[in-house]
Parts: structure tokens; sequence; C-alpha cells
């Protein structure tokens, strides 16, 4: 429950005059109690005492507060060593929820998660990233109303997290996001932060998808437990997600890992990764290997109707059609020489292979392999493990679920909310809410349907 | 055509990616495995079809099936089979999840303990294929909600209002079904509106469409999310004085006849249960051997309607069109 700040600091001790209020005093050691909770290094008040370098009577006072907001629950018992068993402090990670979404070139998904990023339902359908946006703006409006409906606890939002296909510059809105980043092209014009923020009333954050899917593999999926990891995403664009010490880098600009924007060579022709073994690429060529026959499984499809993607070339290869086959080994060996050379340069422990092309068959995962270690220092090598993500799509929303949540409890954003029990009622997002409601809407075609009576997606 | 994306927004693979070769049936008739079968529920057409069409593959390759399990739709009672089962240690556990969270430690317990798993329908959140289990086998239940909707739209008139009954349980089948077709009439019939709410219990589905009905009185159709609780629905209307025109999902005895009469049900989009059966059996049968199997296998649906109703129930069910269906449509005396 929302506690007024100076109500809760003034009730709970009475302080002397000349002394600082509470809620001047306790907010550093609320937030560094709380995040050590939080983030699971300390579960007992005992070791809050010694990690937070703290007195009793200060933990045991600040304990109580964060409890009285509901942020941690003290009614667990842990196991005893020797004498009574101690009191567990738990992290109430149900106290609020987030929204994500992972938009691609291909499909729409939706999920929720709990506030330590844990994944509790996600729903994932096609889509086409070049329809209107304002079309794909009322699809993730109504998927979130099936998300807020489907909640069985009387819980609220607390935060949108967005991973969206392209990078998001690093740096601007660091706290939570004001203005809708021109990420692609179509969405330049649309305010998407600001709708979200009007239409769902809490902060929202936007991640390039080869970030989130990093940090999704990283938390739950290959690189778990893991410090050193290469994540690359192939499909129409290529990119790679780097992890280094157990933390994502994203560059100056947010821009590191842009590894399909680099110049290789094929069949005596120069041109980007992207062209040059991207789906657009096996679309092409697989499209050619069905008309000029070259292709059996290819042509049948043709005469049959069907369009022919990369999806198409995947699986036709994955039946052992031998021109589709080295249309992808072409494309694994172009991936896998720019991968060796970043491997070489960052020495990572896994490498994980992830996109469209990643999906359906295993001749891009050999492709890849051959190319990497063959080009690659055999200490870089030796244990190196070069893997398909088994997240697929999960991926995205699990790493978007942990980038709200770091951004939820960051100390430069949780000490301003902190004693109100609850991030919506942050001062300056509360300010920009207001500025969001006020502005002016967008354009008729541009507006996503916001008919509060609408029950479904 | 498979119109969904699987739990994780895998691509589905067609069930000829499980076909098994004379090679395989003869290396899992020398290895002589054993396999349980977890399910939801013991009663209805669908589990008999499905259970029917995984024991012919298995048998067909000398696999034994040790046992059949009916969780009675209880996560507690899942868990702990999940939990005996750990212990008897089958080679391999068929399973439908009842829930989600719920559940899903439980078959983690089981991936943990070595047993092979290959999901029917659902996948608990959080659990990866490869990781936590080898495959998932379901309809294109995303294709089923757009197909139920495509076939209940001509019955609407303009400005109608659509009472949606979905299932409360956080199931993957029946979230796609409701989101498909709610999708479906928002781009194609953007006039129709919809009133969704989501029953826990079976019974509980009659009383919240009496409840939608009192709260809009313009409601003139129901799409519930399975056949079972969708006949109870349109009984208990009937009785009520209401006549919605109905759609939902698998052809049941009740709803073959109620759709040859022409009395409500218009629109049913039927999964194949048969197929799904030897489809899991015989990715089972792939696991267990080693090969690699797709992580997302998807079964289509047929369309229902009254004039395909006594075929379609043969080619769903395996058996004759019910009499009394076959009679109103005046191919039986």
């Amino acid at each position: 429950m929302p506690i007024d700040a100076t109500n809760t600091a003034e009730s709970s001790r009475s302080r002397g005059k000349g002394r600082p209020r509470i809620s001047e005093t306790a907010v550093p050691s609320l937030v560094q109690i709380l995040n050590l909770i939080r983030t699971g290094r300390a579960s007992t008040r005992q070791e809050l005492e010694q990690k937070g370098e703290l007195g009793r009577a200060v933990v045991a006072d600040r304990l109580q507060l964060l409890s009285d907001l509901g942020l941690v629950d003290e009614s667990e018992l842990g196991n005893a060593t020797g004498g009574r068993a101690p009191r567990l402090v738990q992290f109430s990670g149900r106290q609020g929820f987030i929204l994500l979404a992972t938009l691609d070139q291909t499909s729409i998904g939706v999920g929720v998660s709990d506030l330590t990023g844990k994944l509790l339902t996600q729903h994932h359908e096609a889509a086409d990233l070049t329809a209107p946006v304002a079309q794909l703006a009322d699809r993730l409006t109504s998927l979130f109303n099936w998300c807020l409906e489907r909640q069985a606890t009387p819980t609220a939002p607390w935060g949108i997290s967005l991973s969206v296909p392209g990078t998001v510059q690093a740096g601007r809105d660091d706290v939570f996001m004001t203005t809708t980043p021109t990420t692609l092209p179509a969405w330049e014009d649309f305010p998407l932060v600001e709708t979200l923020t009007r239409q769902f009333g809490v902060p929202v954050w936007i991640r390039s998808s080869v970030e989130t899917m990093t940090m999704g593999e990283l938390h739950a999926g290959a690189g778990l437990g893991r410090r050193s990891i290469l994540f690359v995403k192939a499909g129409r664009r290529i990119g790679a997600g780097i992890i280094c010490d157990g933390q994502l880098y994203r560059g100056a600009q947010g821009a590191a890992g842009l590894i399909g924007a680099l110049p290789v060579v094929s069949d005596g022709v120069t041109g980007t990764l992207d062209v040059m073994a991207g789906s657009d690429m096996i679309e092409r060529e697989g499209r050619n290997a069905a008309q000029s026959g070259r292709s059996p499984v290819l042509a049948d499809l043709l005469r049959r109707g069907a369009e022919i993607t990369a999806i198409e070339v995947s699986q036709a290869a994955q039946i052992g059609d031998p021109a589709a086959s080295a249309i992808l080994s072409k494309s694994g060996h172009l991936i896998g020489q720019v991968v060796a050379t970043l491997a070489n340069a960052l020495n990572p422990e896994v490498i994980v292979l992830s996109g469209t092309l990643t999906q359906t068959n295993d001749i891009l995962l050999a492709g890849i392999r051959e190319a990497v270690y063959g080009a690659s220092h055999p200490l870089v090598t030796r244990d190196l493990q070069i893997i398909c993500s088994q997240m697929g799509s999960s991926a995205g929303l699990v790493g978007a679920a942990r980038v709200a949540s770091e951004a939820l409890f960051a100390p430069a954003f949780l000490k301003d909310w902190i004693l109100h029990g609850k991030p919506t009622l942050h001062p300056d997002f509360v300010n920009f809410r207001a500025r969001a409601n006020k502005a002016e809407l967008p354009p008729p075609t541009h507006l996503p349907p916001s008919d509060p009576g609408r029950n479904a997606p | 055509m498979i119109f969904g994306l699987g739990p994780h927004g895998e691509r589905a693979s067609p069930p000829e990616r499980v076909s098994l070769l004379p090679e395989d049936m003869a290396a899992a008739k020398a290895a002589t495995r054993r396999v349980a079968i977890v399910l939801h529920t013991l009663d209805g057409d669908w589990t008999k079809q499905q259970i029917s069409g995984m024991l012919g593959i298995f048998g067909d390759c000398g696999v034994v099936v040790t046992e059949v399990i009916d969780c009675g739709f209880s996560a507690d009672r899942q868990v702990s089979e999940l939990d005996r089962l750990i212990v008897a240690a089958p080679d391999a556990i068929v399973a439908l999840p009842v829930a989600n969270e719920h559940v899903a430690a439980a078959f983690q317990r089981v991936s943990e303990a070595g047993i092979r798993l290959i999901l029917l329908e659902n996948v608990p959140t959080g659990l990866l294929p490869g990781t936590h289990y080898t495959s998932m086998v379901s309809s294109d239940n995303f294709g089923l909600g757009k197909m139920a909707a495509a076939g209940l739209a001509p019955h609407l008139l303009e400005g109608a209002a659509v009472g949606v009954l979905g299932f409360a349980a956080d199931f993957f089948a029946t979230n796609e079904r409701e989101i498909a077709f709610t999708n479906w009439m928002q781009i194609n019939r953007p006039d129709v509106r919809s009133h969704v709410q989501r029953f826990g219990a079976m019974d509980e589905a009659s009383d919240l469409a009496l409840q939608m009905i009192a709260d809009d009185p313009n409601i003139s159709a129901f799409f519930v999310v399975w056949d079972t609780p969708a006949n109870a629905v349109a009984a208990r209307l009937q009785l009520a004085g209401h006549t919605p025109a109905m759609a939902t999902v698998d052809l049941g005895e009740d709803v073959a006849i109620a759709l040859a009469a022409g009395r409500q049900f218009v629109s049913v989009a039927a999964q194949l249960p048969f197929q799904q059966g030897v489809a899991a059996a015989r990715t089972t049968i792939l696991a267990l051997l080693d090969r690699t199997v797709p992580a997302w296998i998807a079964i289509p649906g047929m369309s229902v309607a009254q004039s395909n109703v006594a075929d379609s129930f043969q080619i769903i069910w395996r058996k004759p069109a019910p009499r009394e269906a076959l009679r109103l449509l005046g191919l039986a005396p």
C-alpha cells in the first residue's frame, strides 16, 4: 500500500527539533537494504547488518518501513544453524508486475513478469513490422489489455519494457523514457512512449532486441551462470550482443555489436553482412533455386503457390535439399567469419545463435561453427561452445523484464520513489505523465483505440 | 497452414517432420522403452482419441506404455503423480500440463531426473525446449480461434455483440483460441463488440453467460473455448429462453447433433486428436532414439459447419457421426 512519505516518516519515529526527518536520512539505507534483499545478497537481518555495515536498530527500523510499504516479507523461517531458525527477509516480487513486449520483423510477443524479472505468462503471434504503425500500436495496446485482464492478483503494472529491432541510443532518458527513440524509420512520427504512458500510467523502457535477447540468455538461457557471452541474432539483420564480466556491454552510443554493417566478400562481390548473409539473401537465392529447378523441394512449393521465404529455404535444407543447404551453408560461413573476429577479440565462454535463421535448421549452425573454429586462436576455441538458443523470442521478453526491473530499482531512480511505495508516484514520472496527458494526441490515423470499456484484444 | 506461433514464438513444424522410417521403428523395437502418459483427464473423446493414436504407434514400435494417469484437472494431483513417476523412472513421459506456474517445478524435476518429456497443448512458463522438455505437440490453437470466428461472422448482424467465454487458467491452448477469436473479429468485423469473461470451473461458464446477457441483452452469439462448457452454456441459455448463435472448438457428439439440427451451434473449429496422438508418439520415439526433433509440432484444425458435419465427425473421431445427427441431415432413417 502506498504511504505518504512525510506521514510515514514522521509517524514511524518522533524526532527531536533540528534533526533531519527520516525521509531525508533513511533513504540511502532503505535503497541499500532493499537492493541487498532483492538481488539475493542478503536474506536475514544478520546478513543485512554485515553486508550493509549497518546497525541492528537501523536494519530493524528500515525493514519495518519496507514491510509497511509491502516491498519485503519476513513471514518465512530459514534453516537453523545451531540456534533458533532465522527469519528470512524476502523481496515481495509480486507487489507489482511489468508488461513486456518484443517486436520483431515478423512477430510480436507480449508477456508479464514479476518485479524480479521472472516471466509469468507470454504470448507470441505473427505480425508484419512494415504494417502501418497505428495498427501495430493498436495490437500492442490490445495485447497489453489482455495481459492486464489475466492478472489474478489485484496488483498494478509498475512499468512497460519493449524490445525493438533497432538500436536504441544510450545516454538519453536513462531513468525512464520521456521520448520515443527513432529506432525504425516508420515509427519516427509516432509518440509510442507517450501513448503507452498515457494509456497505462507507468514508465516505459525500450532496448534493442539484440540487447534484450542477450540479457534473456544471460539470466534464463544458455548464458545462465556465465560471465562472458557472445550472442548473435541472424535474421534480416545480423547483430551481436556482448556480455563481459556478467554485464551487458552497450558501447558509447548503445550501438555495440552492429556486425551486420561490416563488409564481407562472397563470390567476388563485396557487400555488408546483412545483405550478403541475412534472410533477404536466403529468400532471394531460394526463389532463384526454385525457379531454375536447382531445388526440387522449393520448386515444388512454388508450383503449389507457396511463398518462398527464408523459413521455407531453412525447412528445405533440413530435409536434405542440396541447393537450400548450400544457400544456408554460404550464409553460415559468412556470419562465422565475422563472428570469429569478435570471438578472438572477446574470448567468450559461449556463442549463442538466435533469430529466424537458426530456429529451423542446423546447417547454418554448422557453417558458423566451421568458420569460427577454422579462424580462431586455439586458446579461444579450446572450451568454446557454439549453440543455438532454446529460448527463441522468450529471450527478448525475459531480457526486457530485466531491463525494467534493473531500472526500477536503480538507486538513482529508487531513492525518489521508495517512500511512496511505488514508482508511478516518483515526482519526475508524475510530472511526465501529466505532460503526456496534456500533450496533443497523435493524428486520428495514428491513434490506437483507447476505449476503456473495451476488454478484448 | 499453421497460423499460430509456439509458446516461445517458435515457427511450427508440420507432423510430417516426425515421420518414422523403417530403421527408426526397428531401432525402437530393439530398445524396448517404457513410456508413461499423464493427462488432465481421461474422460471425453478427445482424450480417448489422443491415447488411441499414441498407443497404436507405441505398439508398432515395441514401446511399452506403463501407465495412463488421470490428473482430474488437479494441479496438485499432477505434481504428486510426476513426483511418483520420477521414482518409477520411465524412459519418457508424455504429459499435458494442467496449469502453468503451479506445475512448472514438478516438470523441471522430471527433466532433471533424466526422463524425456513430450508436452501436449501447454508449456508452463519458464520451461525451455531442449533443456526442460524435448518437444511440444499441439493443435494450431490460434488457427482454431480464427476459424471459429470466421465461421460465426456470417451469422452476426451489423453492430452485434458477442460473448467470449475463455478459460481462467493460464493455459497456452485456450489463451491462443481466445486471443485469435477476438483478434479476427477486431480486424474483420470491427463493428462487432466482444465481451470477454473467463470461467475457472466448467459449471461457472453457464452462470457467466447468463450474467453477460443480463448485462448486455444485445449479445446475440457466444464463443466458448471448448465444446463441453459450450454445450452446457447452450443448454442453460435455451432453458432461460435465449438461443444465441454458438461457436466453439471441438466436435463433441452433442455439438455435432446441434450443428446437424441447425440449432444454436453454427461454427465449430475441430482439433484432430487422433493425429495429434500419432504425432506425439512419433516425436517421443524419435527423441528416445536421440534424433533431433522440432521444439513445436502443430497440427492444423478443421472447420466444421452443418454441411460437412457427418464426414468431419468420421475424420476427427474415427467412428460414424451420431445416429441422431445423420437422421437430422437426412442421411439415415
